[in-house]
């Protein structure tokens, strides 16, 4: 198990920075390794991301999430190759400091960054850092999903997303 | 290409053993072969290459999901949809001069089979209520027949409108626009008869009456059931799905009467694996139960659980999902704890021991999906299974996480979407609230009949017109005779179609056949090139463009056929610009977006590849049900009665078969070769039945009314079915399904639940070929 923890303060409020955080599909605008990322449920991401020549696609599921507090993911395959938390917590300066906990099983698709002695961190700490200057330069976030998930379960912020409007009557 | 059949085949059964994997080589040389009988090389080179592809042929074959645009094969689709494409491309037509040589009784005596062979129809024809032949007629005049004889009707409600699910989106919506503003509900569909109990229960449960399942759920699960459903015929493509998730580590469970060879294994013609190897194992454990006890199974594991946590208080069930997601909790749990062991087991004919083994499957595993399909729907019992299903996934809660979930599996292509698009008869308020703001008419409020109520009220005389889209209704709907009485019943009947059926022949006074374009065909309209939507059994809304040439220049589409019927019936009565919808069906698109909650902006979405997903509530967190909240419900069933002698009937497909339709009297993967008049019986039961294999029986219906239903000469084959349960071929033994014998509250048709007695067959003189 490689484990890194890392952390930035970033000068946004604390919501700013977590709905940003909440827009994955806009990560490839400021990361680096993230190529693509579909959300497929407010629960269910699938990313691709490249190191150089290697390339890999994989799917996350969000098993936490509390607004403007903490993000917590697992890859999903049956024995999750890598698992990982961000949490975002507001400073006195009106600024938020943004920990990131990544724990990568060298197996997997996570595993290919755990080739390169130091790489794993390198990388977390690269993109922590474009993430930083991307959200303080914008100012604010680019849109937000304010709903809770825990054990995996998402509870909505409000009674009736617009997601849920969908054609409920039964279908044969 | 071959010629179509002059003679009916006349093939003797020979029965080799059942096949103990599915697919392989094997498939790509049937579906070859069947295709080039068919249809040249180039053609089917551009059917199959175009076939489930982005911007391609949606196959109409089923409605299994795709995978993700980027993820799909170069050949994505089975050997059932490439016989199904390849049978709509076929080279073969039926021309005015069939008809002048076929008389209507003539061909009412031929099978499903040799009517289908017989090519593609290629220009309206009437069959007037003095004739027995079909003759030719223009499309105005048909029309014209047509409106006048909606228009003369004492009231809208003596009118009928049936889907079938090969209807795309556009069409569906411009039927039952049609068929509401001319003032009538009376919308049934094929779902009436597949997967109506999936429907109701989980709408009540659940809120939604659409499965909760992605692809990425199945590949991810840690158990998957498979309940009373057949993926190595009926969706194939689900196959390669189970193969990702046993890759992945998944551990499934099949639960059926037959040990059918797809849930045995499966060999992935696109995989070295599946071509020289082994390929994969399915079922890691097969339960052989009896027909329709998967309710008490499910109550079974239900009460185990709830044992399970009294033992491990807080280790079992999922406390924090039932506390803040579910409701009925505790009524459901003393419910399930009162219920007697020796009437589940003797429901499901399983021993206690298999259940607990399941039961410590469920343990061990973080997320479950439960798939299922007609074994379960087509039951009296088929909603309270569905709602126990439900049950079950609650406790642990399997349902909305990453990997769970409930899946309906749906067998028509778009029968999901019709629904979506407002096939039914009892259209909540929501839907009709929007129809009168976007269209300024009144929709009528009153519910419509259904399928089997529409047969009633035909065969009573209170439905004079019956107009079909697609679809064999005929052969799909139970009660054989009742139903064909019922047809002939009615002054007028026609049918929008690609190829000759059943339902042709047994008509009403007058007939039409409305010949139209199939999926796989280009379809030019005043506005250009036209392509329609259809919506998969994992609710993703995406394209299918038609790539060849049609079939005869007369072909007019769906969309087209009902328009120009519309127009010319409505005359003016509703602001409804039709001409419009058919020069440009994003003109459709345009209505529809405005009317069904999910679909906004549809012409836009819908274009970007793999098309949009209708997201499901229950995957947002959102529970639109009675109480607010995912409901536990208490189940109660009755096992039909059996009398001494007598047998649990289920009808089934062969793997030669779309629907009704039978492509050859072959059925592979069972053995079966060269008769579909077979009974599969358990050759324990045969013994104590005093028959033996080979010997020809009737196939007796046993219902609480007077009527004699008798499927006639059938060959006893003995085969690994549960005791005391038998199967024969659907549609030739839809004639024992008795039209009362329903689902309770969904109104299904109960086609896997038939009592009937096997008589030794009297000498006859000839067979009779349906």
């Amino acid at each position: 198990m490689n484990t890194v923890n890392e952390t930035i303060e970033i000068a946004v409020p604390v919501r700013t920075a977590y709905d940003q955080w909440t827009q994955f599909k806009s990560f490839p605008r400021f990361m680096t390794v993230v190529k693509r990322v579909e959300q497929v449920k407010p629960n269910v991401t699938t990313w691709v991301i490249g190191v150089g020549p290697v390339c890999r696609e994989f799917e996350a599921e969000i098993v936490e999430q509390e607004p403007d507090t903490r993000v917590a993911w697992r890859s999903l395959e049956r024995r999750p190759s890598h698992r990982g938390e961000v949490s975002f917590r507001p400073t006195a300066e009106g600024s938020t400091s943004v920990s990131l906990r990544l724990e990568v099983e060298p197996r997997g698709v996570a595993g290919a960054l755990t080739v390169v002695p130091g790489l794993t961190r390198r990388v977390v700490r690269a993109e922590l850092g474009h993430f930083k200057e991307y959200i303080e330069g914008l100012g604010e976030a680019g849109g937000s999903w304010r709903g809770t998930i825990r054990h995996g379960h998402v509870r909505p912020a409000e009674a009736e997303p617009p997601r849920s409007q969908v054609p409920c009557w039964p279908v044969g | 290409m071959n010629k179509p059949p002059g003679e009916e085949p006349q093939d003797e059964l020979t029965v080799t053993p059942p096949k103990t994997w599915a697919a392989g080589v094997p498939a790509v040389v049937h579906a070859l072969e069947y295709s080039l009988q068919q249809t040249s090389p180039l053609k089917t080179g551009v059917d199959l290459l175009t076939m489930n592809q982005v911007g391609g042929i949606d196959c109409p074959g089923c409605a299994w999901a795709d995978p993700s645009p980027g993820h799909r094969h170069r050949n994505e689709y089975c050997e059932n949809g490439a016989k199904h494409i390849n049978d709509e491309a076929t080279t073969r037509r039926i021309t005015a001069d069939f008809f002048r040589e076929h008389s209507v009784s003539e061909l009412s005596r031929q099978s499903d089979m040799w009517l289908n062979q017989q090519g593609r129809l290629t220009e309206p024809m009437v069959k007037r209520p003095e004739s027995d032949h079909y003759e030719p007629i223009s499309w105005n005049d048909a029309f014209g027949l047509l409106s006048a004889e909606l228009t003369s009707l004492d009231t809208p409600d003596e009118a009928v409108f049936y889907t079938s699910g090969r209807a795309g989106n556009e069409a569906a919506f411009v039927l039952q626009l049609f068929a509401r503003a001319l003032g009538t509900n009376n919308l049934p569909d094929c779902s009436n008869m597949c997967h109506e109990s999936s429907g109701f229960a989980l709408h009540e449960t659940l809120g939604t009456g659409k499965g909760t399942v992605s692809l990425h759920d199945l590949h991810h699960a840690d158990l998957i059931f498979l309940v009373g459903q057949n993926p190595g015929t009926n969706h194939p493509r689900q196959l390669s799905a189970l193969e990702q998730a046993k890759l992945n580590g998944a551990r499934v469970i099949a639960v059926n009467t037959l040990p059918e060879a797809g849930l045995l294994r499966f060999k992935n013609p696109q995989k070295a694996r599946g071509v020289i190897g082994r390929g994969v194992q399915i079922a890691d454990r097969f339960l052989h139960i009896r027909a329709g006890g998967d309710l008490a199974l499910f109550q079974a594991l239900n009460r185990l659980l709830l044992e399970a946590e009294d033992t491990r208080p807080g280790q079992v069930l999922h406390h924090d999902f039932i506390g803040s997601s579910t409701s009925g909790f505790e009524e459901f749990s003393a419910h399930a704890r009162a219920l007697s062991w020796d009437d589940m087991l003797t429901a499901t004919g399983l021993t206690r021991k298999e259940i607990e083994k399941v039961h410590d499957d469920v343990l061990r595993s973080e997320r479950v999906v439960v798939c299922w399909a007609m074994g379960v729907t087509q039951h009296k019992h088929g909603v309270p299974t569905i709602r126990e299903i439900v049950n079950f996934l609650m406790l642990r809660g399997n349902l909305g996480r990453a990997g769970t979930g409930a899946c309906p599996v749906r067998g028509h292509s778009n029968v999901q979407g019709d629904r979506s698009m407002g096939i039914w008869e009892q259209m909540p308020d929501i839907f009709l609230d929007a129809l009168q703001r976007e269209f300024g008419f009144d929709p009528p409020r009153a519910h419509g009949l259904d399928s089997v109520n529409s047969i009633r009220a035909m065969r009573e005389g209170r439905i004079k017109f019956f107009l079909a889209l697609a679809g064999n209704f005929v052969r799909a709907a139970p009660d054989s005779e009742v139903t064909e009485a019922a047809m002939r019943n009615c002054r007028l009947t026609a049918h929008i179609s690609t190829k000759l059926n059943r339902s042709h022949t047994v008509c009403g006074r007058t007939a039409l056949i409305l010949p139209t374009l199939g999926r796989t065909e280009r379809d030019i309209q005043a506005g250009g090139e036209q392509f329609v939507t259809v919506e998969n059994s994992m609710s993703e809304v995406h394209t299918s463009h038609g790539r060849l040439r049609p079939a005869s220049k007369l072909l007019l589409s769906e969309v087209a056929i009902l328009c120009r019927l519309a127009r010319r019936t409505l005359d003016g009565r509703a602001d409804i610009p039709w001409e419009q919808f058919e020069a440009d069906y994003g003109t459709i698109r345009d209505r529809i977006s405005r009317i069904v909650p999910g679909l906004h902006d549809f012409n836009r979405r819908v274009a970007r590849p793999g098309g949009i997903q209708l997201p499901n509530p229950v995957n947002e967190g959102v529970f639109p049900t009675a109480t607010g909240k995912a409901m536990f419900t208490r189940n109660a069933w009755e096992m039909p009665h059996l009398p001494e002698g007598h047998l649990l009937l289920q009808t089934l497909r062969s793997h030669d078969q779309w629907n009704t339709i039978p492509y050859t009297p072959n059925d592979r993967y069972r053995g079966i070769h060269g008769s579909r008049r077979v009974v599969l019986v358990n050759p324990a039961d045969l013994r104590e039945l005093g028959l033996a294999e080979g010997q020809h029986v009737d196939l007796v219906g046993v219902w609480t009314d007077d009527a004699e239903r008798r499927a006639q000469d059938f060959e006893v084959v003995p085969y690994p079915t549960s005791r005391g349960c038998a199967a024969a071929y659907y549609p030739e033994t839809q004639v024992l399904v008795p039209l009362d014998s329903v689902a309770d509250i969904s109104n299904q048709p109960t086609s896997k639940g038939i009592v009937v007695r096997l008589e030794p067959a009297p000498a006859r003189p000839s067979t009779p070929p349906g």
